[in-house]
């Protein structure tokens, strides 16, 4: 049994009781955000907003239950090396720093100071929660807006939408952590001889120092996570301009989100530039994730020159369409990781 | 919303670039599909090499026309359009000469390094204020961001050239980052920045 197991068990009980009433606020809001959607006048647009605060509220709270189950991973599963294995494998990582000489070494281990894991917040099914936690909190300025109630209601069906394939599809609270827990299980299971223990102490080390507590961590995904919630904003404010010109409101409301998600997509690209250097070196710059980001980075840029003349009759109609093909892109581009090999999949 | 009135230069440029991009976009789908179906990731690496060889060969004339139209947008702040006709046809008849003589990648650091000096030159004037830009938005920080965002794309273009000098790459890759970042704030929040700076200006004339 790993040291952590009654932490997981606090974490899975409490989250899954704020699953529960995520979901049922969710579905609450959603109901009156379709109401509002499909009918010509506004229905309980106070109430809805009051629910969607509170449903934002809530998935801070999950989200800061997920960052206490980190702490508690920092804590209590260090890499702790025997003694017996400590010389060998500090003379082996020198010799292997040696060898490399890219500046990039692995450091030798320091027993009073066991490696530990700092695991970021948005890995496994947590991407899909900061992802659409950002969206949550973004879409609360924009249903205070004075904007249309039928989009004010669209953006918080969406809301209930991801929140429902959220908690149905991807649940971070039942299960945690899968991929990382399967890959640290064999290290704490004790079952291990000396020399297992040192071949699976070296597969861990480098994923630890080069994936999860890498500072890059921390900026690249949240950075670009913030920007698919805002892009998704950019789309629905799109679809309603698509729908007809003279709703300046609605396409202010679309580039300020717009603009907000090229600011985050550009600076999460840059950072993740330095980094792709330091894990792969230069041999990854047509890998397929790198080519969607960039085909999504060069629509997005697009839209926002061809937005400058949004007044113009057909450029509004093509600016609108490009709002609508910078979702698709972005979706597209997530989903490569699981359907395209390369870096970023490990595939 | 910006509303410029005419047709304008501006206006042909970024349909132009709406272009390039649209291409460089299609290129990193095929890309993409290529990588996949032909099973790259379980090549050995000089097939790989191969492949990243035939995309930069796919790419490259799109990279130098967004050099190249980089190289008209940024003097067309300075300069007024019938030097700007005269700047441009020079700039394609020294690349051209200059690819012929040194090569494609010489004519391209040279464009680059030429756009750059420029751009310095137009971030000076936007910092000092000048009237004298050619925009087709008014504002000083959005001027001022704009430029800045523009020196950051030329600046990440140059530093594609200098990859393998690791020092020199990364210290102008966190210029370029640093650009960028500043230009967007400027771009995107001017009337923001305008607000705040004007706020700052009246407090301090309280206090004289």
């Amino acid at each position: 049994m790993m040291p952590i197991e009654p932490d997981l068990l606090i974490f899975s009980r409490l989250g899954l009781g704020l699953k529960g009433i995520i979901l049922t606020l969710s579905a609450g809001a959603g109901g009156l955000g379709l109401v509002n959607l499909c009918q010509r006048r506004p229905f309980a647009l106070a109430a809805m907003r009051v629910l969607a605060w509170v449903v934002a509220g809530l998935l801070v709270a999950g989200f800061l239950l997920i960052g206490w189950l980190n702490l508690r991973i920092y804590q209590r599963l260090p890499l702790k090396v025997p003694a017996d294995l400590l010389y060998w494998l500090n003379q082996g990582l020198a010799a292997m720093n040696a060898r490399e000489g890219t500046g990039y070494g692995l450091p030798l281990i320091d027993p009073a100071q066991p490696p530990r894991y700092i695991l970021p917040l948005w890995i496994e099914n947590g991407k899909y929660y900061f992802w659409f936690m950002a969206y949550a909190l973004m879409i609360l300025p924009a249903i205070s807006r004075p904007v249309s109630h039928r989009l004010r209601g669209a953006l918080v069906a969406l809301l209930a939408l991801q929140n429902a394939i959220l908690f149905l599809l991807t649940d971070p609270f039942s299960r945690p952590l899968p991929k990382f827990f399967d890959e640290i299980g064999p290290w704490f299971s004790g079952t291990l001889d000396p020399l297992g223990r040192l071949g699976q102490f070296m597969r861990l080390y480098p994923r630890m120092l080069f994936y999860y507590n890498t500072p890059y961590m921390w900026l690249h995904p949240p950075l670009l996570f913030m920007s698919y919630a805002a892009i998704t904003v950019t789309f629905v404010a799109s679809l309603f301009m698509l729908a007809g010109r003279g709703r300046p409101e609605v396409e202010v409301l679309g580039y300020d989100y717009a603009k907000f998600g090229y600011f985050m997509l550009t600076l999460g690209m840059l950072l993740g530039y330095p980094w792709a250097l330091e894990a792969w070196g230069p041999n990854w710059w047509w890998d397929p994730k790198i080519c969607s980001s960039i085909m999504m980075w060069a629509i997005y840029s697009t839209y926002l020159h061809t937005r400058l003349y949004a007044h113009r009759k057909t450029m509004w109609y093509f600016t609108s369409g490009l709002g609508i093909v910078c979702f698709a892109a972005m979706i597209f581009t997530f989903i490569t990781s699981f359907y395209f090999p390369g870096e970023h999949t490990g595939q | 919303m910006a509303s410029p009135q005419k047709t304008s230069y501006d206006f042909y440029l970024i349909l132009f670039t709406v272009l390039v991009l649209a291409a460089i976009s299609a290129i990193c789908v095929y890309g993409m599909f290529y990588f996949k179906f032909a099973e790259l990731s379980r090549m050995p690496l000089p097939v790989k090499n191969a492949y990243m060889e035939r995309m930069n060969e796919l790419v490259s004339p799109f990279i130098i026309a967004l050099i190249l139209t980089l190289a008209v947008c940024v003097p067309k702040r300075i300069l007024p359009a019938v030097w700007l006709n005269r700047f441009s046809l020079a700039l394609g008849l020294m690349s051209v000469l200059i690819a012929w003589r040194w090569g494609v990648v010489a004519a391209l650091k040279i464009a680059l390094c030429l756009t750059l000096g420029l751009q310095v030159v137009v971030l000076g004037l936007a910092l000092a204020g000048s009237e004298r830009l050619n925009f087709e938005t008014k504002g000083y920080w959005l001027r001022l961001g704009s430029s800045c965002m523009h020196l950051g794309v030329v600046l990440f273009i140059l530093d594609l050239f200098f990859y393998r000098h690791r020092g020199l790459h990364l210290v102008l890759f966190w210029v370029t980052t640093v650009s960028t970042v500043l230009g967007m704030t400027g771009c995107f929040y001017s009337s923001l920045l305008a607000r705040r700076a004007g706020g700052l200006a009246r407090r301090a004339k309280g206090e004289e």
